[in-house]
């Protein structure tokens, strides 16, 4: 029981007492016992959390590999800095936050890359399809390699707002512009997608 | 291209930028389409390409693309590496020549699960010390348990919370000091910070 706490493969028996499970407690607990050092809760909230941000991070670099790094580094840099979290109840949209900001910096520097090594880019370019595991249906195919082609900030507060329905005041944090600039990206994004979906012309 | 780069929507033909039909899609949908709206084949276009886009960002959302099973034991194999190994370590009772040594991170672990098991209840924030460390006596006493001092966080249910559950809190916390740390339990402060809805 003691040692339950401190070994690494973390508590998999279930004890016969009837604390609740995990899987049940409130984010701000869990965020609040993690900053504590509380090693399970944080699991917890990777378990709970991964799964978004990983599909943000997918779409956002049109990589699994990519994006399963990003989300690894978010995950270990959010552990490292808890302390800094004052507000526990802001968790998700402060992980949001680094997501984007980290896929936003993969995608600069790919494009550094670029310049750098054409070979790169042969695999790495839009054109060349990206990992296709994700695609359920031609449309959803389509709009993937479509959202290849916007600008990484375009397509960062489309997701943002559009798939994952974040507030204009979060996605301008997590993007570093106004609410406005957020707003014009978005209708920006919007058009550009539908057109290259399916041109009206 | 019906594309004007200096604006920020996007131009069609007949003079309506994208964003306009967009908003005004739900209206025509339900039958308040103005004149433009039902006789302008660029209008109609875009619609049916929003609608479109509209359909697989519903597909997008109900997503459920999950990254590899592995990935949960990468995170938290980098985040255990990382565990604090610091000095807050407290001495166990035994009899035998060899020290027994559990950090208050352990004891925190054991004293919030105990918690957990009142209904209605939920521990957060643990804060353990052990009083003779305080008392500067930090060699002494390896034959008795650590006698603690605890600060206990919890939130508390909305709906099923009364007050005697943290009576039983208290009796919950101090067993299990004795039964599974084999230490003395020598004050207990509850604060009950949050409640929470289920």
């Amino acid at each position: 029981m003691i040692s339950r706490a401190g070994t690494p493969s973390g508590a998999q028996t279930p004890p016969a007492d009837v604390a609740p499970d995990d899987s049940r407690l409130d984010d701000t607990t869990l965020v609040v016992r993690a900053r504590d050092g509380d090693v399970r809760a944080y699991e917890q909230l990777v378990r709970r959390y991964q799964g978004p941000m990983f599909r943000l991070a997918v779409r956002m670099l049109a990589s699994r590999g990519d994006a399963e790094d990003v989300v690894q580094e978010v995950f270990l840099t959010a552990w490292r800095s808890l302390a800094s979290l004052h507000e526990e109840a802001a968790f998700v949209a402060w992980l949001y936050r680094m997501i984007t900001n980290r896929c936003l910096n993969v995608i600069r520097d790919r494009h550094t890359t670029v310049d750098v090594d054409l070979a790169q880019r042969e695999s790495r370019s839009p054109g060349s399809r990206p990992e296709r595991t994700v695609e359920v249906s031609e449309q959803l195919a389509a709009v993937t390699e479509a959202l290849q082609r916007l600008t990484g900030e375009q397509r960062a507060c489309w997701l943002l707002r559009e798939v994952h329905g974040r507030s204009y005041e979060e996605i301008a944090q997590a993007v570093g512009v106004t609410t406005t600039a957020v707003r014009g990206r978005i209708a920006r994004a919007r058009a550009q997608l539908t057109e290259m979906m399916a041109p009206w012309r | 291209m019906a594309v004007n780069p200096e604006t920020q929507g996007y131009l069609l033909p007949c003079g309506r930028d994208v964003e306009t039909v967009w908003e005004r899609l739900a209206d025509v949908a339900a039958g308040r389409g103005d004149e433009h709206d039902l006789t302008c084949p660029d209008c109609r276009d875009a619609r049916a390409s929003l609608n479109a886009l509209r359909d697989v960002t519903g597909e997008l959302v109900a997503d459920t693309t999950e990254p590899a099973p592995h990935l949960t034991g990468r995170i938290m194999s980098a985040v255990r590496a990382e565990v604090r190994r610091r000095h807050d370590m407290l001495p166990l009772p035994t009899t035998e020549p060899g020290l027994v040594r559990i950090s208050e991170h352990a004891v925190a672990a054991v004293l919030r699960f105990a918690a957990d098991s009142v209904a209605g209840v939920r521990a957060r924030r643990c804060r353990v010390h052990d009083l003779r460390v305080r008392a500067a006596d930090p060699g002494g006493g390896e034959e008795s348990g650590p006698v603690l001092v605890v600060e206990l966080s919890v939130a508390v249910s909305y709906q099923s919370f009364a007050w005697r559950a943290l009576d039983l809190v208290r009796e919950r916390v101090a067993a299990a000091a004795v039964t599974r740390i084999g230490s003395e339990l020598h004050r207990l402060d509850l604060i009950v910070e949050d409640v929470y809805g289920a």
